[in-house]
């Protein structure tokens, strides 16, 4: 069953060449084959194996199941489901079981999607290479000199290892896509408010979206819908009605910004590649334009700027009093709070917190989060207009390829910097896929991403099919 | 220079915390004095992955006080957080509005010697109560309750309007009666349910400019509001006095010893990087809802005051009946219920409300009798059926003693029915005429006040079922000759 999409599964679950117990059984054996790429923080392997075995007996008994039934999923470690720890791949959280499902994974669950495991991620998801990790780096499922991307790294590999069907990331700026990219496989951000944020720890709120891989466009697509819709527990959630249906059919339009085609640290091969992708394109009478994109230089910076104000707000809360790591040194009130940030959070969780504290503080805040929002704004209402005109934007995921563990570790600001592609649906709010395009001359895979108007999540799954499907 | 010199100038943030099912921005629910940590759910506890929600009743109870306060109401609404460590705020931040706040502007009007004077608020702001810290029931822990934790209150912050520790208590009564008026809070200050800030500042009588002001933090009574404003005033102006400099600073009131002290923990140099919070989209309120909850107002304690005027009702009974809405609504419809408007004030002051604040707490709801009862209570004395001070004296407390029996049964069964059987009440004016010859000499010397005498006789002889006119009447002939 080895790299079957869940409609095949499914078909061979009904004519009973495979039970769903089969199904998960493959899984655990190809967890238990990919051990040293350190994917999983924890299986499931039991509770899973149960729940497969119900499954099988409701199947054999002729009753209704969900329409997910017979697929498996891993969930990156900062997705809460009830019983179960979660730790965002922090020591501040060792231990910490949360007490509630996240709705969007209550909504696969109720379709009757099995869970095996958690996976590894740059801790509370600020990363690019799940190189920040309490349990250790998770590398590269090609190539595992190198990184896996992150911050949802192990989400990536846990899907191109054929550890599960589909894996549950969480893209605030990258974080699903780059991954994806780096490791060959497809991943999918939605609008934001499109998938309800409840019971995903927040990095930055008005960024964070859960995204799913996959190796499978139909399983992406199926699985995004399944989560999306209204959440009356998130208020950001949209009341828009989930749209299936692509409304466009046949020839599309597409741009892409000369700026980043052009840009210096675009790697030769994916720029060739993504060329030729869109030669290709339009040879097939799609229409392919160049747009005009100016802002691009302050895209990262806008965005590191709001990221980390918001993340030094929603990570006050660990603080050692009601739940997870306390020093054990503290010996006073203040003691607490220093000792148990210092200890419990990393290196680069802190450096975030206190960059997001500066810029929110008082003689420093219009210089910097009101600026940035400005530049968020501006970035909206240009991305706006080239939507007026475009179905899609085409761009790749990233300017290189996953590089060497540990080569930037003391040059954060080089690995902000990859961030320039992806963080443009974040800080927009529109839907985002990457998809792998091809790989450099060592073998490196890369993707190519797909944007376009908010809520078209639909045309954007639609268009995507297309392009791979050829 | 004397204290009559200067002037002192005081504003107020009164926190009210308001009576909503539940908390503000999720489903626990908000009560208060129940174990601890029993109303604390993963939001509560911001537990990581968790979200607020806004709760729109506490937006209509702010749209409410807007409305009584004759505020202007902000129809977006945005909420930001403010940043704190404490161990009783969860998410190490408050949920507040900095920007935006939901009121702005209004007054009200408080009593002033024989006028009023008007107080003007400068916005009024929703937020969420921290918890609370108990450091004293342990001797090396503090405990933690977090069931307050995300109550929904409304800071009412006013213009430095007031000018007297009176004016003081005079407003947060006026404030507290209004609040509880539109059913927003209980507005009780030795429960916590409304609490406030003063600031106090003082200057030379005609300076225009504020001096330095400093704010007494948390105070929970009228009482302890007025010690703090008068202590606070006479030491600004001991300084001033010695020519010192008043440092704008946080003060604490020790309600033992009387007396403001600084804080000192460095309340103003705390940076709360306020910012908007990304959880929360702006919250809008339409016309429509505004128009809805103007419709169930009710009729405000000043409005109500005049009806009452207007409808010949003495302007010192009206202040007593609208002190609290329960009053004005078993009034209101008492008024309904029996014609003779003075014989039903007259029974409201001088038995309903006595008898409640006396064996009913002061709690107007948990008053045995109802309107209908009273209605027909009072129908009895209107129609000659009971003599009036047997009714008030006999009969009303016998009706208390068994809430659900019918007055006129309950009369009839008790033989309070007045009787104008004037053959027996000449036999009775015979035989106290009879058993009472000095006060008749003295009577029929002059002495003509003796009637009341002979008047209570008989009536007691009748068992106060005589009508005591008729009494009167019969008695000054019989005497007479």
């Amino acid at each position: 069953m080895k790299g079957q999409n869940l409609n095949n599964i499914q078909a061979a679950i009904r004519q009973g060449e495979l039970s769903v117990t089969q199904v998960v059984n493959h899984y655990l054996a190809q967890i238990e084959d990919s051990l040293p790429l350190n994917i999983y923080i924890e299986v499931f392997a039991e509770e899973a194996k149960k729940q497969a075995q119900a499954l099988d007996e409701k199947l054999a008994a002729g009753e209704s199941v969900g329409k997910l039934y017979g697929s498996v999923i891993s969930i990156k470690d900062v997705i809460c489901y009830e019983g179960h720890q979660v730790t965002a791949a922090s020591k501040i959280l060792e231990g910490f079981t949360s007490q509630f499902t996240a709705t969007a994974l209550q909504r696969l669950l109720d379709e009757d999607a099995i869970v095996i495991g958690r996976t590894n991620c740059d801790e509370f998801a600020m990363g690019s290479a799940n190189e920040n990790s309490v349990y250790g780096v998770t590398p590269n499922g090609v190539n595992s000199e190198r990184v896996a991307g992150g911050s949802s790294g192990a989400a990536a590999v846990s899907v191109q290892q054929d550890t599960c069907l589909v894996a549950l990331g969480t893209d605030t700026g990258g974080s699903v896509r780059q991954p994806a990219g780096f490791n060959g496989v497809i991943g999918m951000k939605p609008t934001y408010g499109r998938v309800s944020r409840y019971g995903v720890i927040a990095y930055g709120s008005s960024f964070d979206q859960i995204g799913v891989l996959g190796q499978h466009m139909e399983d992406v697509g199926e699985f995004l819908l399944t989560m999306a819709g209204e959440d009356p527990m998130d208020c950001t959630s949209s009341s828009q009605p989930v749209k299936t249906e692509s409304s466009s059919q046949g020839q599309v339009s597409f741009a892409y910004i000369d700026e980043v085609m052009n840009h210096e640290k675009l790697h030769g091969a994916i720029a060739t590649s993504s060329h030729a992708l869109m030669d290709r394109l339009e040879s097939e009478g799609h229409a392919v334009s160049k747009v005009q994109f100016p802002l691009l230089k302050y895209l990262v910076p806008a965005y590191y700027v709001l990221t980390t104000a918001e993340a030094s707000s929603n990570l006050g809360r660990y603080d050692g009093i009601r739940y997870g790591y306390r020093s054990e040194a503290a010996d006073s009130i203040k003691n607490v709070y220093q000792k148990t940030r210092s200890e419990g959070f990393g290196s680069e969780v802190k450096r975030r917190i206190m960059l997001g504290t500066f810029v929110l503080s008082s003689g420093y805040y219009d210089a910097y989060y009101t600026k940035a929002q400005k530049v968020r704004r501006l970035v909206t209402e240009a991305i706006h207009e080239i939507f007026e005109n475009h179905d899609f934007l085409i761009l790749p995921t990233t300017p290189n390829v996953a590089w060497k563990i540990g080569a930037h570790q003391d040059d954060p600001v080089e690995v902000y910097l990859s961030d320039i592609y992806t963080v443009i649906a974040n800080l927009t709010g529109i839907p985002a896929i990457s998809l792998p395009l091809a790989t450099d001359a060592d073998g490196n895979p890369f993707g190519i991403q797909l944007m376009s108007k908010k809520f078209s999540e639909a045309e954007l799954i639609a268009v995507s099919e297309m392009l791979i499907s050829t | 220079m004397s204290k009559s010199d200067y002037e002192i100038i005081i504003g107020l943030e009164v926190h009210v915390q308001l009576n909503t099912k539940t908390k503000i921005f999720c489903g626990d629910q908000n009560s208060f004095g129940e174990l601890a940590n029993r109303h604390t759910s993963s939001i509560s506890l911001a537990h990581p992955g968790t979200l607020p929600r806004v709760n729109r009743e506490a937006i209509n109870k702010g749209i409410a006080l807007a409305l009584a306060l004759g505020s202007e109401i902000n129809q977006e609404n945005r909420f930001d957080r403010k940043h704190y460590f404490y161990p009783d705020l969860p998410k190490a931040y408050q949920i507040t509005q900095d920007r935006l706040p939901i009121c702005v502007g209004g007054s009200i009007d408080i009593p002033s010697g024989d006028t009023t004077r008007t107080i003007r608020f400068h916005h009024t702001h929703m937020e969420e109560d921290a918890g609370k810290s108990i450091h004293d029931l342990d001797p090396k822990n503090s405990m933690i309750d977090l069931n307050r934790a995300g109550t929904p209150l409304l800071e009412i912050v006013t213009e430095p309007d007031m000018r007297s520790a009176q004016e003081v208590h005079d407003f947060i009564a006026t404030l507290q009666q209004l609040v509880r008026y539109i059913g927003i809070s209980d507005a009780n200050m030795e429960e916590g349910s409304m609490r406030c800030d003063c600031n106090v500042s003082v200057r030379l009588k005609g300076d225009t400019q504020l001096n330095n002001r400093c704010e007494v933090k948390n105070i929970n009574s009228k009482k302890f509001a007025m010690q703090a404003v008068a202590y606070e005033a006479q030491r600004q102006i001991k300084l001033m006095e010695q020519g010192e400099h008043i440092d704008q600073q946080t003060l604490h009131f020790d309600s033992e010893t009387g007396r403001t002290s600084s804080t000192r923990d460095k309340e103003d140099a705390h940076d709360y990087r306020y910012f908007p919070d990304p959880d929360l989209p702006p919250v809008y309120i339409t016309d429509e809802e505004i128009a809805q909850i103007k419709e169930q107002m009710p009729i405000l304690p000043q409005a109500q005051k005049q009806l009452y005027i207007e409808q010949d009702i003495k302007a010192e009974h009206a202040e007593l009946l609208i002190q609290e809405r329960a009053t004005v609504t078993f009034t209101n419809e008492l008024l309904q219920a029996h014609q003779d408007s003075s014989a039903a004030v007259n029974f409201m002051i001088n038995k309903v409300l006595p008898t409640t604040k006396e064996d009913y707490h002061d709690d107007l709801t948990t008053f045995p009798l109802t309107v209908a009862q009273c209605a027909a209570f009072l129908k009895l004395i209107d129609a000659g059926k009971i003599i009036h001070s047997t009714a008030y004296q006999q009969l009303y407390p016998a009706l208390l003693a068994d809430p659900t029996a019918d007055p006129a049964a309950l009369c009839e069964s008790m033989g309070l029915s007045q009787s104008n059987d004037t053959d027996l009440i000449d036999d009775l004016i015979q035989a106290v005429i009879q058993e009472n010859p000095d006060e008749v000499k003295k009577y029929q010397k002059g002495k003509k006040g003796l009637i009341g005498f002979f008047v209570g006789k008989v009536m007691k002889e009748s068992k106060g079922k005589a009508d005591p006119k008729l009494i009167q009447q019969k008695l000054t002939e019989a005497l007479q000759s």
